[in-house]
């Protein structure tokens, strides 16, 4: 009776066994789950070709508040060092004394049309077309950092006439 | 005669003055003109390169925690690439890199519909860093509109991101 249970929980264990072996390996194959805690990193340099660009730095796309807005706008670097925004499928409406500003991402003024008092910005210089692609240097000075938006300004009405929040690229 | 010569100068004078004038005039116009018409800019790059950026877009994820960028270029030779920036997933199993044919793929659908259609890229490099990706030629990328980074054992979409004209 007794050898008889003994033998009894041994074939218990061996079909256990054979059981769930297999399933935990295919349980670990499907899941993986030590690569919950393993990262692959990889850092793959540009494409050829792409390494003498200037590089984007920044990039947003331009909505409209007190006219139609449309369009890219993108900080690059140059091979020199130097930073510039480009405009890229740029439309707005034309207007009198309209400006390229960068101004702070977080103002509350943006939301608005018209800014009462003034937009803390940095100047980047009179709007060159209502359309097309265009670039305005940087100042040197700039601080990206701190300003991370750009808009489209008339400056006789303080009308904003679109706005870009920029992401990093 | 010296009268007809004096008369005659003045004349001249006059007539000169009213022709200066005119274009002024019209110079005037179109400055008002100004308002109404566009003024197009095509300013090129600073320095203009070989290669283009075609699109670009950024991941997000919701069940496994995606983020990063997600731009295609054209090379000088025409070859697309896509080259994920800042990118980070989680690690797991089987995961690949491919685009969708849709806008994008929603967040709270985890899992892809099998019906999108798929174009595979390639299996995913690492979960953590820059990384390139070649895309096959004629690959239409109108069509194609999201890169999914893509669990094939489980049909699960770690993460997307919708490209947009760059």
């Amino acid at each position: 009776m007794n050898e008889n249970g003994k033998a009894w929980l041994s074939r218990k264990k061996i079909i256990l066994s054979l059981i769930g072996i297999p399933v935990l390996v295919v349980g670990w194959w499907a899941f993986r789950p030590e690569k919950l805690f393993i990262n692959q990193k990889v850092s793959e340099a540009a494409p050829v070709s792409l390494s003498s660009e200037p590089e984007a730095l920044y990039t947003g796309k331009l909505a409209g508040n007190a006219h139609q807005t449309s369009g890219r706008a993108t900080i690059y670097k140059s091979s020199d060092g130097k930073k510039y925004l480009r405009l890229t499928d740029f439309m707005t409406s034309n207007g009198p004394d309209v400006h390229v500003l960068l101004v702070r991402a977080e103002d509350k003024a943006l939301e608005q049309e018209i800014v009462k008092g003034d937009l803390d910005h940095v100047e980047l210089g009179a709007l060159k077309g209502n359309q097309g692609d265009q670039n305005y240097d940087l100042p040197a000075t700039a601080d990206l950092n701190q300003y991370q938006a750009v808009v489209i300004y008339c400056e006789r009405f303080h009308a904003i006439f679109g706005v870009a929040r920029l992401e990093k690229f | 005669m010296i009268r007809t010569i004096k008369a005659s100068l003045a004349f001249a004078a006059l007539t000169g003055a009213f022709l200066l004038q005119a274009p002024l005039h019209a110079q005037d116009g179109m400055k008002q003109d100004a308002m109404k018409k566009d003024k197009m800019q095509d300013d090129k790059m600073t320095h203009e390169g070989m290669a283009k950026t075609l699109l670009t877009g950024k991941f997000h994820g919701k069940v496994h925690a995606t983020s990063g960028r997600a731009t295609v270029y054209q090379e000088a030779d025409g070859k697309l690439v896509l080259r994920l920036t800042n990118f980070k997933t989680s690690n797991g199993p089987d995961v690949h890199v491919i685009l969708v044919a849709t806008m994008d793929a929603g967040d709270d659908a985890n899992f892809l519909k099998s019906n999108t259609e798929r174009l595979e890229l390639g299996k995913l490099k690492g979960n953590e860093g820059d990384q390139n990706y070649e895309i096959p030629a004629g690959t239409d990328l109108m069509k194609f509109r999201t890169v999914s980074v893509y669990c094939e054992r489980f049909n699960a979409n770690f993460g997307a991101a919708p490209l947009e004209k760059f």
